[in-house]
């Protein structure tokens, strides 16, 4: 009996070593700098505390590495310390960064950038047109980078001279500044440094500069005295912290945990109302969410069938119902937030005319029909409305929720469009550079049926997708204008989806802080924090 | 003895060969194409299978098992399709908090499970067995997330005692987390210990303890609590494989930097060898808490022997 006893004891106190040496390992990663950092850290610490902030975001960084990152946290994190050759600003148009100025020649091949002089990388390397060109040579090298797409119909990159280098195109790309504004540049140094990951240990010309990232936690930046322009920010230190859970993160607004909050989940939004200190912003956003009609087979392959689904949903109640009543209806096949987006007529709700075209297509009785999404809360509650809506013009509605993977692999796998089993999908497209071409050519191009690409609603008009592939040859920004127009025109005529809303993006912050906004891409920007 | 545990940590060797196939095996039928998923929904064919090619993702099944367990036995669990890091990595990073998490949740649940229990079979059919066993009914029934996110608004929002989550604030982050997740096993070891407390109350040599004169505490805490802990052990032993599984979604509830939530973001993004190498962690664990409860009974009831 005595024996168990000890042996009990001896177990219970090996759990609290355990638990105790877990407790000290924490606590000793998170102080990674050298030891005279740390002292210094300490004695700054009372004077800087209240210069620092964190921002709580839904998503953990995948990679810091700034030309392999795909999902928005990873590039929002590597914009805090990167700059590119040209940027977007609070409204997502192309501004010069890095670049002085810069001139596309008239057939659209040739782009000339002139730099900045006196800027200098966080290594302390000046920044210079072959710093620029170090960039795209790994970047064009490398096809498995997440950033050679960007570079694809780049043919040749020349350094004219220390601050102006020119890129020639092998074929007119009408996105390609947008593409520039993905690419953050490096310090050279640290591109041939073959000892250090660059996707651990980022170096760029950015207002902060990398502190430390815990892999799956918390990502740190701080002020970099050598900033150009260094009344830019008067913040000292930024904590980024993912906190995936809605609740949790909202919460750490109202404890004061976080000065930033994004997103906010629509279903509170409310809760800050009241408090003080807090408040919530609605930033429109350039995602679009729809469903997509398979337009290759019938019914669904007659026009008049897809402009009577549109009629017979009501958008309003749609953002009522499913949205909070967050957001706006979608009045072209793009978010305004995109570029050259064109407002179109909307296809107000009108049951009498959704009878009528159904009638005047045959389909009086109406028919049955599938409809497919994944297994969010959300997407369920969507595909109910739609169900809903439909069943007023006789349309008897299946709902089928799949697993996000399943999902992907039912639309994406068919070789031809005699083999898609999509009729109808509810999901949402944003374009990753926020430019006209993201936002059509692989939804509404005749080239881009899957397997190929994202037109998922076969949706096949050649005049269309010649549109798509003239407005890339020019460089004359109003006849691209144009030509984008009369696309979404079109499109949103023959009604290949059914439009229902583009989203608001809601972020909720202290209001002592000014200066960090969250992007219509949903990119949080804090180049400009400024706490009052 | 010694015999039979080496004996017993020879047989997970072939165990955990077919629990590895098993898993490779079952990853690779799930639906959901890792390449496409990581070259995005925007990537053409061509960039598609460029990913696919550079994950190995176009070699036999058979193959691709084969060179995973070759580099496994090699210590090498490969590198996150998702972040490119090495996956030891990963999950040497997350191993830390996670246990912390599950040892600290795991020892205040048999502390007051076993209370709550004693205090039930002693006051048996008073009010404080009928106010500890709704205790212990409502551990059971109120799932975890739920009450993460009632502990988070009552002592993070209202009263401001612990963080709202992460695992940035020494032992402050750890209580509400371990609350959460310790509760439902609480509950369980305080029923276990209750009723079979009140079985041992009735047997004979407690009867003759109280005839020897012996107080009611020595005849509780000395004599019949160490005879009614066997079914405790198991419970908890059990139910620490579990407390890791519950740690998934406790995790992520409360943004804590563990194995769970790393395993709930690796499911997301389709990350094979991120998600193999988990649950292979997490299947060695159970077994190996499985063994350590086998050999502690013989200590508990030396009438056990294994041969």
């Amino acid at each position: 009996m005595k024996k168990s006893l000890f042996l009990l004891f001896l177990l219970v106190s090996l759990l609290f070593i355990v638990v105790a040496c877990s407790d000290q390992e924490s606590a000793g990663e998170t102080g990674k700098g050298s030891s005279d950092e740390e002292v210094n850290a300490e004695e700054n610490a009372n004077e800087s505390a209240d210069k620092e902030i964190t921002i709580a975001i839904d998503q953990n960084f995948v990679t810091l590495d700034p030309h392999n990152a795909g999902d928005t946290v990873s590039i929002y994190g590597i914009r805090s310390m990167y700059e590119g050759l040209v940027g977007f600003d609070e409204e997502m148009n192309v501004v010069p960064v890095l670049a002085e100025d810069y001139q596309v020649s008239d057939d659209a091949l040739e782009y000339t950038f002139q730099l900045k002089e006196g800027v200098t990388f966080h290594d302390g390397e000046p920044f210079n047109a072959e710093a620029v060109k170090a960039n795209f040579k790994r970047i064009i090298d490398d096809d498995s980078l997440r950033a050679h797409r960007n570079v694809q119909y780049i043919d040749t990159v020349e350094v004219l001279g220390d601050y102006e280098i020119k890129f020639t195109l092998n074929q007119p790309f009408s996105a390609m500044l947008n593409k520039f504004a993905m690419i953050p540049l490096a310090s050279p140094k640290a591109l041939d440094d073959e000892s250090k990951d660059l996707g651990l240990n980022p170096v760029g010309t950015g207002p902060f500069k990398f502190e430390e990232w815990n892999q799956g936690d918390s990502l740190v930046v701080s002020k970099y005295e050598g900033y150009y322009e260094n009344d830019k920010t008067n913040v000292e230190q930024v904590t980024f912290k993912p906190v995936p859970e809605n609740g949790a993160r909202a919460a750490m607004l109202q404890t004061g945990e976080a000065d930033f909050v994004y997103p906010v989940p629509q279903q509170n939004a409310g809760d800050f109302e009241d408090v003080e200190g807090v408040e919530v912003t609605e930033t429109p956003s350039t995602i679009a969410r729809y469903v997509s009609i398979n337009t290759f087979n019938e019914p669904f392959n007659d026009v008049k069938v897809r402009q009577a689904m549109n009629y017979a949903v009501d958008k309003n109640a749609y953002l009522q119902v499913v949205k909070n009543g967050f957001g706006n209806p979608l009045d072209s096949t793009m978010s305004s937030q995109t570029q050259y987006y064109s407002q179109q007529d909307t296809y107000d709700f009108d049951l009498e005319k959704a009878k009528e075209l159904m009638a005047e297509a045959g389909y009086k009785d109406g028919f049955e029909a599938e409809i497919w999404g994944n297994t969010s809360s959300e997407t369920v509650t969507g595909m109910e409305f739609i169900k809903q809506q439909l069943s007023q013009i006789g349309i008897d509605v299946k709902i089928q929720s799949m697993e996000e993977g399943t999902l992907s692999d039912e639309i994406y796998t068919p070789a031809t469009p005699e083999e898609a089993k999509v009729q109808m999908w509810y999901v949402s497209w944003s374009p990753s550079s926020g430019d006209a071409d993201g936002a059509t050519r692989s939804l509404f191009s005749s080239e881009y049926l899957p397997p190929e690409g994202a037109n998922t609603a076969y949706y096949d008009n050649s005049e269309v997708t010649d549109w798509i592939n003239e407005a890339n040859e020019t460089s004359d920004a109003a006849e691209q204008e144009e030509i984008y127009k009369n696309i979404q025109s079109t499109v949103y005529e023959e009604a290949p989806w059914i439009f229902l809303a583009s989203d608001v993006i809601l972020s909720g912050s202290k209001t002592n802080l000014e200066g960090v906004y969250v992007l219509p891409d949903g990119s949080v920007s804090i180049a400009n924090a400024k706490l009052k | 003895m010694w015999q039979y545990i080496i004996k017993r940590i020879l047989g997970l060797i072939p165990l955990l060969l077919v629990i590895s196939f098993v898993i490779f095996m079952f990853i690779h039928l799930i639906p959901g194409d890792p390449a496409r998923l990581m070259a995005g929904k925007d990537a053409t064919l061509e960039e598609v299978e460029e990913v696919r090619q550079s994950l190995g993702l176009h070699e036999p099944f058979v193959k691709q098992y084969i060179s995973y367990m070759g580099n496994l036995l090699q210590g090498d669990l490969g590198y996150s399709i998702k972040s490119g890091a090495p996956v030891v990595d990963l999950i040497l990073d997350r191993v830390m908090p996670t246990l912390g998490l599950t040892f600290l949740s795991i020892i205040w649940a048999l502390v007051i499970g076993i209370l709550i229990g004693v205090l039930s079979a002693v006051f048996r059919d008073k009010w404080p067995d009928r106010l500890g066993m709704l205790t212990a009914v409502s551990g059971i029934s109120l799932p975890n997330f739920w009450l993460g996110l009632v502990l988070i608004q009552l002592f993070s929002v209202q009263l401001g005692l612990f963080p709202t989550g992460g695992d940035d604030a020494g032992w402050k982050s750890y209580i509400l987390p371990s609350f959460a997740l310790g509760a439902g096993i609480m509950a369980m070891i305080a029923r276990f210990t209750r009723s079979s407390l009140v079985n041992t109350l009735k047997q004979e040599f407690i009867r003759t303890g109280r005839a020897k004169g012996l107080s009611g505490t020595s005849i509780v805490f000395g004599h019949a609590l160490k005879n009614s802990l066997i079914p405790v052990v198991t419970v908890a032993g059990l139910q620490f494989g579990f407390l890791l599984g519950g740690s998934v979604v406790v995790e992520t509830v409360f943004s804590f930097p563990g194995l769970g939530r790393l395993l709930i973001d690796s499911i997301q993004f389709r990350d094979y060898p991120v998600i193999q190498a988990e649950i292979l962690f997490f299947s060695l664990q159970f077994i190996l808490v499985n063994l350590l409860v086998d050999i502690l009974y013989s200590y508990l009831n030396p009438k056990i022997r294994y041969d």
